[in-house]
Formats: C-alpha cells, structure tokens, sequence
C-alpha cells in the first residue's frame, strides 16, 4: 500500500512497461499439462499466465501456441519443468531460466537463452545474433542457423548449432563448448579466455588469440553423446579450436604491481 | 636580467611545466613497460569542482529552519515509476557498487553493515553476489554488467533494485579491470576465470548494442523480475543531455550519473584523466534532459563522483539530484589510506605516503580494503568498520541537514539551485548558477539578452511594416 501512494504517473515512451496487469487464467488444464493461446496476450500476460501454471499449478507441461515473435517471453523460469512454444519467438526469448526444459518450433531472436544456468533449450529453425550470450550451464541447440557473436561472454554449458554461425562466434568466450555443424564466420573465438569451439565446415578466419588445438577421443564422444541426444546427424569431422593463452595476461607489471609475498 | 636571488643557482632558467618531472618519469616507465598504467584511486588533475559552488542561506528574504529542533526530512524513495516495491532508504546517501574482487569480503560486509545501520543501501558491483554481503544489507542493488561475471537469475531474485552498469565517470567508454595479484581461485571461479590472468571486462553488453535493444532488456528483466523492484541504469557522464535523453526514453525507472571525478579499483591512469565531464555539469545537463523528454518528475537521478562531505551532496540535490552514492571515500572511513601504527608502512610497501595512496589495483592495500591476501584482510575488522561507515554516513546526512535547513528547508530534496552560487565563471557555466555577487550565469545569460534583442527587433520590424524605409 506504501508503495502503491509513492508512484507517480506511468508515461513509458515505448510502451513497453506494463506494470499493473494480472495472470488472463486462459490455460486449458488437463491433468499434468496445460495450454494456452497467447495470440492476443501481451509479454507480461504470457508470463504471468505460465508462471502461474508452472509455480503455483505445479503444471510441469505448458504448450504456448500462437507466441507471435514477442519478446522476453518464457524468461526467469527457475523450475524444472517442459514448456513448449508453438512458434517464433522475438528477442530475449526463453532467458535467466534454472531447469526448464524449452522447446520453440519457429525461429528467435537476438539473445535467445542469455544466461541460462542449466536446463535445455531447443530451437528448430533459426536464431538471429548473440544466442546464448554469457549462458552459463545447461543445453542450447539450434537446429538451423545463427547470427552473430553466438556464445559471447558464455562460461559454461554448451550451444550446438545444426548450420552456420555468423561473425564472432564465441568473442569472449569464457568457458564450456560450442558445436557448430556448418561454416565460422570472421573473427571466431576472438579474445576468448577458455573453453573450445568445434567446428564442422569452414572457417572464415579466426579472432585474436583463437588457435587451433588437436581433438581428442574425448571431444568425439562428446560430440557423439550430443548428437545422440538431440537427434541430430553429426558431420563426418570437427576440428577444434581454444584459446590461445596470449591475452591473459599484461606483458609486463610495475614493482608495485607484482605479486606480494608477505 | 632576472635578479640572482630568485633562484640558488642564478644560471638556471627554469623548468618546464609541461615537462615536469613528473611526466618525464612517466615516459621513463612507459618506455620499459611498453603499455598504458594502471592505477585505483580517483582523479589527480584538478577540474572544476564543488569548492567554487557556495550555498546563499536565508538572511532576511528567506526564512531558516531551527537546527537540532525543527524537523528536516531525509527520506529517499527511488524509483517509484514501474516498481512495486521502489527503495526507501532513510538518508540522500547510499553506497556505491563496488566489486568483490577489488574489494576484500570484510570490505564488502562492513560498507554493507554500516550502510544497513545507516538505513541505506549497498551494491554488488561487477563480480557476482557474496551471500554475506546480501546477508548484511538491508537494501541491496544487483548489478548487470557487461561482463555478467557470476550473475545468477536466483540472486537477481534477491535484489531491492537492479542497476545496469553502462558506464563510470572515472572511465567512460571501457569495461571493468581487475588484475591477476586480486584474481585468486575464489574470485576467479566467482566471475568463471582462469585464476591469476589480469581481467579486462568487456565494454559492451553482450546481450544488446544500442538503445533500442536496451529497452527491450529492460523489459526482459521487468518479467523476470515481476515488476517488484526498481531498474536504475548507470551512465558515466559524457554527453549528458543525449544519453540522458536516450536512457529516459529506455524506460527506467532511475538514471545513475558518474562524474569524470568517480573513483576505480583498477583502470588505466589516462582513462581516469581523460575521459568524462565533472558531476558539477552533467546534473543540469541530465534535468534539462528530463524535462526536455517530459520525465522530470518520473525518472529519479543518483549521482556520484568525487563526493567528499554533506555539502557535495547538498550541492548535488540543490542542482537536481535525488540521491548520491559514495565510493571511495566509504573506503576512507574504513581506514583507506590511513598510517596504522605498528600495522602498516605505506612507504616501505608502495612507495608513498599514506594519503597519497591510489594502490587499489595492486592488491596490496595496506589496511585490507582492497585485496585478496588473507594476511592483508585481516587489518580490517569488520565490526569496527562498520561502526565507522556507519558514523560517516550518519555526520553527511546531519551536513546536508544543516545546509538544508539555513537554507530555510524541511525537506533536503527540497533544495534548488537558487540556493546556489559560484566562485568562477568556470562553475557558474558548468552549474548554471550566478556567479557570486551577480545576476550573471554564463552562457544563459547571453541567450536570454539575446532573445530580448531577437524580440525586440521582431517588434520593431512588424511596426515599420517589413523595414524597407528610404534613406
Ligand atoms: C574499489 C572500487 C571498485 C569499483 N567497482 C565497481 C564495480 O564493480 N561496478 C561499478 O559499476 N562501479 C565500480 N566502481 C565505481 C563506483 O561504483 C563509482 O562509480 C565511483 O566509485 C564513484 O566515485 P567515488 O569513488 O569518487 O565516490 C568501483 C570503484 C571503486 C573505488
Ligand atoms: S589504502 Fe587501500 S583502498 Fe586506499 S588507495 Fe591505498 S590501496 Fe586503495
């Protein structure tokens, strides 16, 4: 109530805000799943309605037809449980989620699964730039191609991508894996400090401090155990690339700057 | 011939100024090195500063408040535009985000302590949540930053407000730095690092590029976060007027303002000096921004940069701002750059004096605030630090109080720039205040003699029906 005579009037330019706005309780309930068409719900709605399901019906099945490429949708799902959007989502779609196991039949957009802790997310068609971005655990697979900088600043988990990816692949990457069926383009595994990048077809050129590294059986059976999972034809090879190590650290450090031994 | 006794050895002519010693020693370094150097600490040029701004009490045009017995309210409320639940703090001040990792866990959980005491908030900074400090705080930010080292949507969960870092005053336009003497294996497994390397953060989000896309961002997090907590967006001050008017139209709820003057834990020495514009112009420029974007009065400014005492952050309301974080001179009150005797020996161990330390970034803090060496850390007592935060907290907010209340206010947000005046022409342009003594406000004034003439000769032309006349 206290905050409620604090605010003051609601102008958002972009109309983007939508504050005061209730879960619709549109799902059709049949025992262990629900569904519910979001064709005329806005973001907000669509959450409210699956987090009302999945925290307080404990549905561990939702299906969301009709998401209309929205944004945000599906996002900060910290539960274990299936949810399954029936189409395109816009940007930000199926983020900051610990366990859900998301399904999109259509295509993303930019910065789908940014920051996933663990879960699975799958995308049957395409996924525009920065998929993945600073994901930290968890599977994301994108069964067509991939914009731009996909697993910028990622520290763990693993993206694998059934066609090509775009400029920047994995800038910045920090830790765990990327699959990547098809062609790398410019600039792949640019100042990445750890983790590997296995490439199937070509690639354009590599980043600053990006090398080549030597696969093992190890990464094959990874590879392989992914595959299996997801269904997903493997390319005949991969070649594997990681950080170079140069970047880590400054050429040089001032006396004060060296390492103290008390 | 200029007389022998000005100098001890009369055929000496002089020294350059722009060559000092100084910078000659500076080049010396950087030829060995073979890169730019690093430093913490705040500003070392001068620039226009809060000293040349003056208040102008009631006399007998304006009535003063009893000190000690009238009433002069500080309550902040933050953010109350989208949030459901906006950030109450007791006080204008608040501690600023400032990372585990460049700063010690006792650091991190005395600010918090001594804030909470305070009735006012704290701040993750860059490298992830440490459950002590979130423990300790009452009221808490949680930072999405570029870097995203460590952030988890559970603690995100957690937050009382949420700030995005896109930039600070001390370095605008670069990332986070820490280096390897402070990147140990707990740090480094916090922000998912190799231990050891000297880390660089990204300058750029790594999930959206310009403002179209931060709008969307911030609506991803609004759902993630229900709506229940304030979303504030850090910006370090450089062309105020359009950031200021991009990030409103961005949709949050609070802007964050960081003056060039604003303190680091570890940053390139040239970056500190060169980039930004003082905390003292770029509040008008952020109103004037507000206002011209009609979000005045539902967008909320925190400042921050360089804030040493009440009456910088009386300044600071007087010109527009609703609450001013502090960072480096909390540090201060836990004993940062202060001889302990017995204890510490800033010559013998950094090579100045205590009160010229600007070390942050070498992990060898003498008094534990910032570094990672157990040994050093156990130079801060947390409890005594928090006491001491606590008390300086406390005496800014009985300063502003008592500028606010000469000032003839029973509210501190109640002060304005009327209440201002300058000391150089300098300060008066930049606050757009009257110089001391005079009507005369830099660069506002001529625009206003310039409409009056504008007017007048409109006047005069639409009389003489066009002004084609013969002579
Ligand atoms: C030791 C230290 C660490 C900092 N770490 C962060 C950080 O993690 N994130 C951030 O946004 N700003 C960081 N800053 C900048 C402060 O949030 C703030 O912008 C600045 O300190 C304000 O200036 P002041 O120190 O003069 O009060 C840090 C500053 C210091 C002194
Ligand atoms: S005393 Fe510590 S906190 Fe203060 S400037 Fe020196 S190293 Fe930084």
């Amino acid at each position: 109530m206290v905050a409620m005579s604090t605010r003051r009037s609601r102008n958002d330019i972009r109309g983007l805000a939508e504050p005061d706005v209730e879960a619709p309780k549109t799902a059709r309930i049949e025992g262990d799943t629900a569904v519910f068409d979001a064709a005329d719900l806005s973001p907000r709605q669509i959450n409210l309605e699956l987090r009302r399901l999945v925290y307080g019906e404990q549905i561990p099945e939702v299906t969301i037809e009709n998401p209309g490429a929205k944004h945000s949708v599906a996002v900060g799902i910290l539960t274990r449980c299936r949810i399954t959007i029936d189409g395109s989502v816009g940007y930000f779609g199926a983020t900051l989620g610990d366990g859900p196991e998301i399904h999109i039949t259509g295509r993303v957009g930019w910065s789908v699964a940014e920051n996933m802790m663990s879960g699975v997310t799958v995308i049957d068609k395409n996924a525009g730039s920065l998929t993945g971005a600073a994901m930290r655990g968890g599977d994301l697979v994108i069964r067509g191609h991939v914009g731009a900088r996909t697993g910028i600043d990622q520290k763990g988990g693993t993206i694998i991508v059934g066609g090509n990816a775009g400029a920047l692949t994995g800038f910045m990457m920090q830790r765990g894996r990327q699959i990547i069926c098809g062609d790398a383009g410019p600039g792949m595994g640019d100042s990445m400090y750890d983790g590997a990048i296995y490439v199937g077809g070509a690639v354009a050129s590599l980043g600053v401090d990006c090398v080549e590294a030597e696969m093992t059986p190890e990464d094959d059976e990874l590879i392989d155990r992914k595959f299996r999972i997801y269904g997903m034809d493997r390319p005949a090879s991969f070649r594997k690339f990681v950080c170079g190590k140069k970047l880590w650290n400054y050429d040089n450090l001032e006396p004060s700057e060296r390492k103290l031994v008390l | 011939m200029t007389s022998p006794n000005a100098s001890p050895n009369p055929h000496v002519l002089g020294q350059s100024s722009i060559f000092n010693p100084q910078v000659i020693n500076d080049i010396h370094t950087k030829a060995e090195l073979g890169r730019y150097r690093m430093r913490g600490f705040s500003m070392f040029k001068p620039i226009p500063h809060w000293d040349q701004l003056m208040f102008m009490p009631g006399t007998l045009t304006r009535f003063v408040i009893e000190g000690y017995r009238e009433k002069c309210d500080t309550k902040t409320v933050l953010g109350a535009r989208f949030a459901q639940k906006p950030l109450e703090l007791d006080i204008p001040v608040y501690i600023t985000g400032m990372s585990f990792g460049a700063l010690s866990l006792e650091a991190k959980m005395a600010l918090a302590k001594g804030a909470s005491m305070a009735g006012t908030a704290t701040c993750s900074g860059e490298g992830g949540m440490i459950p002590p400090e979130r423990d300790l705080s009452t009221k808490w930010y949680y930072q999405v930053i570029q870097s995203r080292y460590g952030f988890n949507p559970h603690h995100l969960m957690l937050a009382d407000a949420i700030e995005f870092f896109i930039g600070q005053g001390c370095k605008v336009g670069l990332g986070g730095h820490l280096m390897g003497q402070k990147v140990t294996e707990q740090v480094a497994e916090m922000r998912s690092l190799p231990a050891g390397i000297d880390q660089r953060s990204p300058a750029r989000h790594p999930d959206w590029l310009g403002p179209d896309d931060l709008s969307l961002k911030i609506q991803e997090v609004r759902e993630a976060t229900d709506y229940q907590v304030p979303i504030q967006l850090k910006l370090g001050a450089a062309r105020v007027y359009d950031d200021v008017r991009m990030a409103a139209k961005c949709g949050p709820d609070i802007i964050y303002l960081d003056g060039a003057e604003g303190g680091t834990g570890a940053g390139p020495h040239l970056a500190t000096e060169e980039t930004g514009i003082p905390l003292m112009a770029a509040i008008p420029e952020a109103r004037r921004a507000l206002e011209d974007v009609g979000l005045a009065d539902e967008i909320d400014l925190v400042v921050a940069g360089g804030i040493r005492n009440g009456g910088d952050i009386a300044k600071c309301i007087a010109l527009g701002a609703k609450a001013v974080a502090i960072g480096h001179s909390s540090l201060m009150a836990l004993n940062c750059n202060k001889e302990l005797p017995g204890i510490t020996d800033y010559e013998g161990t950094l090579g100045v004096k205590a009160g010229s330390c600007y070390h942050c970034h070498t992990g060898r803090c003498p008094v534990g605030i910032t570094t990672q060496d157990p040994e050093l850390r156990k130079r801060l007592d947390v409890e005594q630090g928090a006491e001491r935060v606590y008390n300086f907290l406390h005496t800014l907010t009985l300063e502003v109080q008592m500028l606010a209340r000469a000032c003839g206010k029973t509210d501190v947000h109640s002060l304005e720039p009327e209440d201002l005046c300058a000391l150089t022409t300098e300060a008066a342009a930049m606050a757009r205040v009257p110089l001391a003594g005079t009507n005369y406000v830099p660069g506002v004034t001529e625009e206003r003699t310039l409409h009056e003439i504008k007017t007048l000769l409109e006047k005069h032309v639409a009389n003489d029906g066009g002004g084609s006349r013969d002579v």
